[in-house]
């Protein structure tokens, strides 16, 4: 069964046409890659999922509610989580407290003690742990991006959303990544909607991979049925 | 554990020995002393705003003037108990804080500094019109909080106000609500991403503060014993703003520094009289220009900068 | 009755939608809203009132340098004080708030706390359609008006600066990606908005004498025509300042003139609560 669905999604920028008539199905429990080439509208995607824009056109309809247009903050509370691209942590506060923010606005009734470890724990699941007490403006962009996973699992979301987290990883690095991936969507019974360039890695970890092209949907198949398609492939090489 | 025990000690000590400063001094200094807790509680209110939710707000005078004068036309129209006053004043600045809040942050900061601008033009219009009730540029006589006119007095009911302002901001910033105003200031759509609400949490930092204003206004008014539109003037409004800034904005210690500082200094060159809020204003352009975390900021990055070398 | 207050309300509409136009383009482009603003205006006021009445110089070349001085400053402000705090909305608005009240006192100190008047371009009144006398100073400001109006829409639409205006103002990050120096930009449209404050500073003056603190509802009516029009929306702020010059005017004819800047006050409640994104607004994308 879909756990997300999206239903004709459209969106215009001024004049640029950033999705047309975009249908696509996350499955509960699985790992869905998102991939395409520069500007096919996959961020766009995500965010429109994810409340931080308004749609265009069309339905988005998560665990069977439809979420379309509603804020951001109700999508999360819904349980989808999802990382930034670019990221964006709370420069000024510590890694700890970036964490706690996402924890207690599910758990109001928790106070520093209780969510404390709590955070500690995610921060050390993503190995941040010796940083918990440093300003987040002082970590590089990989802790950043691992500080970006451990608030969003703070959450404690049925989706996770992970937009590029691979960047900048080298190829033994990006091996364990995925298998903490994997292992998040075993231990956690988490699903994940996955945009990530670094193809080795949605190879390995999706079953299903939707490929997207200037705003519409080009493919949906397993990683080796589509990198065996001729129209995936001249679409990444640009012909 | 040891250190926070340590830290209160020390505070019950300052707060005591601030307590005792009034009795070996005169009439005049004890004014200046009670002005000056006046500014802690504006500044101390605004900079939860604007210090820790990043809006700036430039109604803080605004509501302190609804504060004062709800409660000076209920003392004087309805012979309403002044302490009761200044209870109703609070409120109706936490009324209209809330109203004004709703109608605007959804749409953003920006907004809210436009449409309290508006606000404090369209009170001082309405203050002017309604001479019959307000009584215009000539002010409102209204009654004291006590019976016998005493600075003493004074000083210590504004101490406790300026006291109980300072512990609702403390409470507030370390509470989880405080997580979430550094959060809606740091970056508002990652905190929405991660299940902040935005626009409640800045309605209720611009209710609270507001309500804070309000509080301070009508105990000032009640003990300047006239209330004119110079209290919620855009001078002050300024006043307010710039203590904040040169003293440090987004810190506890800032406002409470720059409110005492710029308080005594301005009795100090009040000989220059029409000067002086030019140089506070220069002042005020410099620090917020080069030194954007006031005082208390270079103090810290001196510090910063000494730990290493020791 | 009527017609009268409708042509006071299009003199005066014509002169907020030139100063709101400064707001707007600021806003657009820098997403910087300049609170000194309507200090701008005024310090127009008083050059062209210190430069034709003291000095004798001639009124239209006072205007001239009046406006041209007061873009230069605007250059030295954006230059020294808005371009540090660019990325923080925040420190602008605290920037610009401390400049106006450092303005207003400075205005007070030079130029003392009573109105002051440059000399009109000309005299006597013209009967408009047969109905009504009007002042000659202020039809000829309703023409200054929107020849200066006219010109910078000109300008945005065939000059090489205003197409870069209009393509920083669509999508900030898409023009530094086509190498389009935004610093310059910045500096050059903040230079511009405080020349279109002065240019109506010194259209209005003659007709209402400046005061040192006159600034503060000038600006906070270019606001509200900001917000009326949908910020960032050059057209849409000219069409919110012709409407609340109307407004404002026929509230003061029939209601009350006490009051008269509260209807603006009445209008911006009434947009942020149906049309928050404003009458002629783009939506937020």
């Amino acid at each position: 069964m879909a756990l997300l669905e999206g239903r004709r999604l459209s969106k215009r920028f001024g004049g640029v046409q950033a999705l047309t008539e975009v249908d696509f199905a996350v499955e509960a429990g699985a790992i869905v890659g998102l991939i395409g080439p520069n500007g096919a509208g996959k961020t766009t995607l995500f965010n429109i999922v994810a409340g931080a824009l308004p749609p265009g056109e069309g339905q988005v309809v998560f665990d069977g509610w439809p979420i379309t247009g509603k804020p951001a903050f109700r999508i999360c509370r819904r349980g989808i989580a999802r990382t930034f691209q670019v990221t964006r942590p709370f420069g000024e506060m510590t890694c700890l407290e970036n964490v706690a923010v996402a924890i207690v606005n599910r758990r109001p009734d928790l106070g520093r003690a209780a969510w404390g470890p709590m955070a500690m724990e995610y921060l050390e699941a993503v190995g941040l742990g010796a940083l918990a007490e440093t300003a987040a403006k002082h970590l590089n962009v990989i802790q950043k991006k691992r500080l970006e996973i451990a608030r969003a699992l703070a959450t404690e979301p049925k989706l996770l959303m992970l937009d590029e987290v691979l960047g900048g990883l080298n190829t033994q690095e990006i091996q364990e990544a995925v298998g903490f991936i994997r292992d998040l969507r075993d231990t956690r019974g988490l699903t994940v909607f996955w945009i990530e360039h670094v193809m080795g890695a949605i190879m390995q970890a999706a079953e299903k991979v939707i490929v997207l092209d200037q705003g519409r949907v080009l493919m949906v198949g397993t990683p080796k049925a589509v990198v065996a398609d001729e129209r995936v492939i001249s679409a990444y090489l640009g012909t | 554990m040891v250190k926070a025990i340590d830290n209160r000690w020390w505070l019950a000590a300052a707060v005591a020995g601030f307590a005792a400063l009034p009795w070996g001094l005169g009439i005049y200094h004890q004014h200046v002393l009670i002005v000056s807790l006046f500014y802690v509680m504006m500044t101390a209110s605004w900079n939860l705003l604007a210090g820790y939710t990043g809006q700036v707000s430039f109604g803080h005078a605004a509501f302190a003037g609804i504060g004062a004068y709800a409660s000076g036309i209920l003392a004087t129209k309805v012979g309403l108990n002044p302490w009761l006053g200044v209870g109703a004043g609070t409120l109706a600045a936490a009324v209209f804080g809330f109203l004004l809040g709703v109608l605007c942050l959804k749409m953003g900061g920006i907004y809210l500094s436009l449409t309290t601008l508006g606000f404090s033009e369209i009170l001082h219009i309405i203050i002017n019109n309604e001479y019959e009730i307000t009584r215009g540029t000539m002010g409102l006589q209204v009654p004291g909080l006590i019976a016998e006119y005493s600075k003493l007095a004074y000083f210590y009911i504004f101490l406790a106000g300026a006291i109980i302002t300072l512990a609702v901001v403390h409470r507030l910033i370390h509470a989880n609500i405080g997580l979430n105003f550094r959060a809606v200031q740091n970056d508002e759509r990652a905190a929405a991403a991660l299940g902040v609400d935005v626009v409640r949490v800045r309605v209720l930092a611009f209710t609270v503060s507001s309500a804070l204003a309000g509080m301070a206004g009508a105990l000032y008014g009640h003990y300047l014993l006239l209330i004119t539109p110079q209290i919620p003037s855009l001078d002050q409004q300024f006043l307010v703003l710039s203590m904040t800034v040169i003293g440090g904005l987004g810190s506890f210690a800032g406002p409470v520094i720059g409110a005492f500082g710029l308080e005594i200094l301005s009795e100090y060159i009040r000989a220059y009289g029409e000067y002086h809020v030019l140089a506070f204003g220069l002042v005020a352009l410099i620090v917020a220009r080069f030194a954007p975390r006031g005082l208390v900021g270079v103090w810290k990055q001196f510090m910063d900068r000494r730990r290493p070398a020791a | 009755m009527l017609a009268l207050s409708l042509t006071n309300g299009l003199v005066i509409g014509i002169v907020y939608a030139l100063t709101a136009l400064g707001v707007s383009l600021v806003v657009g482009i820098m997403n910087v809203v300049n609170f000194a603003h309507g200090e701008f205006y005024i310090l127009a006021g008083y050059f062209s009132y210190l430069f034709a009445h003291t000095l004798g110089i001639h009124p239209l070349a006072a205007m001239v340098i009046a406006v041209g001085l007061v873009f230069l400053l605007g250059l030295v402000v954006e230059y020294t004080l808005i371009r540090p705090t660019y990325g923080d909305d925040m420190y602008s608005l605290i920037l610009t708030f401390i400049l106006s009240i450092v303005f207003q006192s400075l205005f007070l100190l030079v130029f003392g706390p009573y109105p002051n008047k440059p000399p009109s371009w000309i005299k006597g009144a013209t009967e408009v359609f047969g109905l009504f006398h009007y002042g000659n100073q202020r039809l000829a400001a309703l023409a200054a008006g929107v020849v200066v109006i006219a010109l910078f829409f000109a300008m945005l639409k065939l000059t090489w600066f205003g197409r870069m205006i209009r393509a920083a103002a669509q999508d900030r990050e898409m023009a530094e990606l086509n190498g389009i120096n935004t610093t310059r930009l910045n500096l050059l449209s903040f230079g511009l908005g405080c020349a279109l404050a002065a240019a109506a500073g010194v259209i209005l003056a003659p007709v209402f004498p400046v005061t040192p603190t006159a600034g503060t509802p000038v600006a906070l009516t270019a606001f509200v025509c900001v917000v009326l029009g949908g910020m960032g929306s050059m057209s849409g702020c000219v069409l919110g300042g012709l409407v609340l010059g109307v407004v404002e005017n026929l509230g003061a004819a029939y209601v009350s003139t006490g009051y008269k800047h509260v209807f603006m006050f009445l209008i911006l409640i009434l947009v942020l609560l149906f049309r928050p994104a404003g009458l002629f607004g783009r939506r937020e994308v």
